[in-house]
């Protein structure tokens, strides 16, 4: 499965599918960051959100890099399960590489961010908040990547329209108010945890996490139970 | 390997592609897939190698190791020959460059080891996905077409690299629709036409063939050609017909023989 990996990443860079969501991060990163200072919390939540449908594009252009003929190949090389699990571990990797990029832009280049303030979090918890909220963007958006990939949506047009629709929902269903919060990733809940003035008990953070998994789980097993009948 | 009662469409109203198909393959032989274009012969051969899975019945005792060369290649790839197949046998869990020389040396590839994939020839490109399916020795190999594009040494190659995987108690099934079956004279014979699949079961016998001899419209001639290679009849050739005898259609211009 290792190999299949590595064969997904070398074919996603060499085949320069990996540089229209890297210029598209690094443009909402300026946004985010270029236009001054804010605490370490709040500026890392922002763009956890803001990134979360860069990254599940990422994921499926990755999953999309390789040919559906090749994709079958591979499948009967290393079996359904490994080939389904390469490619979102692939993705996931990609993933964690944008996170890291997102946690250093607001040291360098755009010295973003401030010292914290008093009754304000630490500059390690903000860090380490960041982290998280990073962290929980990761595997929701490969998820979503993932349901709007060819081997499950068939055309393009229907992929768009999962990742779009996907990405928009989690923006709409993550507002404050929202009636169905828990039908999308806790990607808004986790930046409005990070913005407050206090931050929240540990076990709220949990809770995220949890609901998260959750929802990865629900998402990934459906797209694992339509790539049993389309290959 | 067994079909056990397959039934195959594409998509939930779609029409059936294939319909209660029940056959067996035996661990040395060699089936050859016959049927006109869309007749289903390259969703059996996905269906045999695991590639589809059946939304009826199931594909029994399939072996472990399938090696499947699709119809069309899948060249838009960004490594060369050489590091495609490196790559193909690290799936594989095949260590070391001994497999992937091997095939580039026995194909003939050697010269485009270094060529990106997309810029291959379609033969050449064949032959890829020829040595990709072979890197480890398989129990069942599914060729799709396998001689499309190839030239006529490659050509050879083939029923002599299917020779070796039955010899050693694997199962080919492979489609044709250009006549190059002669070049596999044990072979089993299935024909798929209106989504079944019928199985002649035995091999080929020459003592059991009549020769039939058919007038056809000089128009017509290479269009019945392939209509009779793909019901699995073999032509043995095309000649203009000696003279048209009184009452006859003076349009029939050629001569089919076949058996």
């Amino acid at each position: 499965m290792i190999a299949l990996v590595r064969m997904r990443l070398v074919a996603f860079v060499r085949g320069g599918r990996a540089l229209p969501p890297i210029i598209t991060a690094l443009i909402v990163l300026g946004v985010i960051h270029g236009g001054g200072q804010s605490p370490a919390a709040p500026a890392y939540g922002y763009s956890a959100v803001m990134l979360f449908p860069v990254l599940a594009w990422q994921a499926k252009l990755l999953l999309d890099a390789e040919p559906d003929g090749q994709r079958r190949l591979a499948r009967l090389a290393v079996g359904a399960r490994r080939e389904v699990a390469a490619g979102l571990l692939a993705a996931s990797l990609v993933g964690l590489v944008f996170c890291a990029v997102a946690m250093l832009a607001p040291w360098w280049p755009f010295h973003a961010i401030s010292a914290p303030g008093p009754g304000e979090p630490s500059l390690a918890a903000g860090l380490a908040l960041g982290a998280l909220a990073h962290l929980l963007a990761v595997p929701a958006a490969v998820a979503l990547g993932a349901v709007a990939s060819r081997a499950v949506t068939r055309t393009v047009r229907n992929g768009v329209a999962v990742l779009v629709s996907g990405a928009v929902l989690t923006i709409v269903l993550g507002l404050s108010g929202s009636v169905a919060p828990w039908l999308a990733p806790p990607v808004m809940a986790t930046a409005r945890a990070l913005a407050a003035e206090e931050l929240p008990p540990a076990g709220r953070f949990w809770l995220l996490a949890s609901w998260t998994a959750l929802w990865c789980a629900v998402v990934v097993g459906g797209y694992a139970r339509l790539r049993r009948r389309r290959s | 390997m067994r079909f056990d009662q397959v039934w195959f469409r594409y998509a939930r109203r779609a029409a059936w592609t294939l319909r209660t198909v029940s056959a067996t393959v035996e661990p040395g032989a060699t089936v050859v897939v016959l049927g006109r274009n869309g007749a289903g012969k390259s969703t059996l051969l996905q269906l045999a190698a695991g590639v589809l899975r059946p939304v009826r019945g199931a594909v029994h005792d399939r072996p472990p190791i399938v090696g499947w060369v699709p119809e069309r290649f899948p060249a838009d790839q960004p490594f060369t020959a050489q590091q495609y197949l490196t790559r193909m046998a690290a799936l594989r869990g095949l260590p070391g460059p001994a497999r992937v020389e091997h095939w580039i040396d026995r194909l003939g590839l050697g010269d485009h080891r270094h060529t990106r994939l997309a810029d291959l020839s379609k033969g050449t490109a064949q032959k890829v996905g020829l040595a990709q399916a072979l890197l480890s020795a398989p129990g069942l190999l599914v060729l799709d077409e396998p001689w499309e594009g190839l030239d006529a040494v490659a050509r050879t190659l083939i029923p002599g690299i299917v020779a070796e995987i039955t010899a050693a108690g694997g199962a080919v099934l492979v489609s044709d629709h250009r006549g190059e079956i002669a070049g596999l004279p044990d072979a089993i014979h299935w024909t798929v036409a209106g989504g079944a699949v019928h199985t002649t079961g035995e091999p080929q016998s020459e003592a059991d063939e009549v020769v039939v001899e058919v007038a056809v419209r000089r128009a017509d001639a290479d269009d019945t050609v392939a209509r009779l290679r793909a019901d699995g009849h073999r032509v043995l050739g095309v000649r203009p017909a000696p003279e048209a005898s009184p009452g006859a259609d003076a349009s029939s211009a050629a001569g089919e023989v076949a058996r």
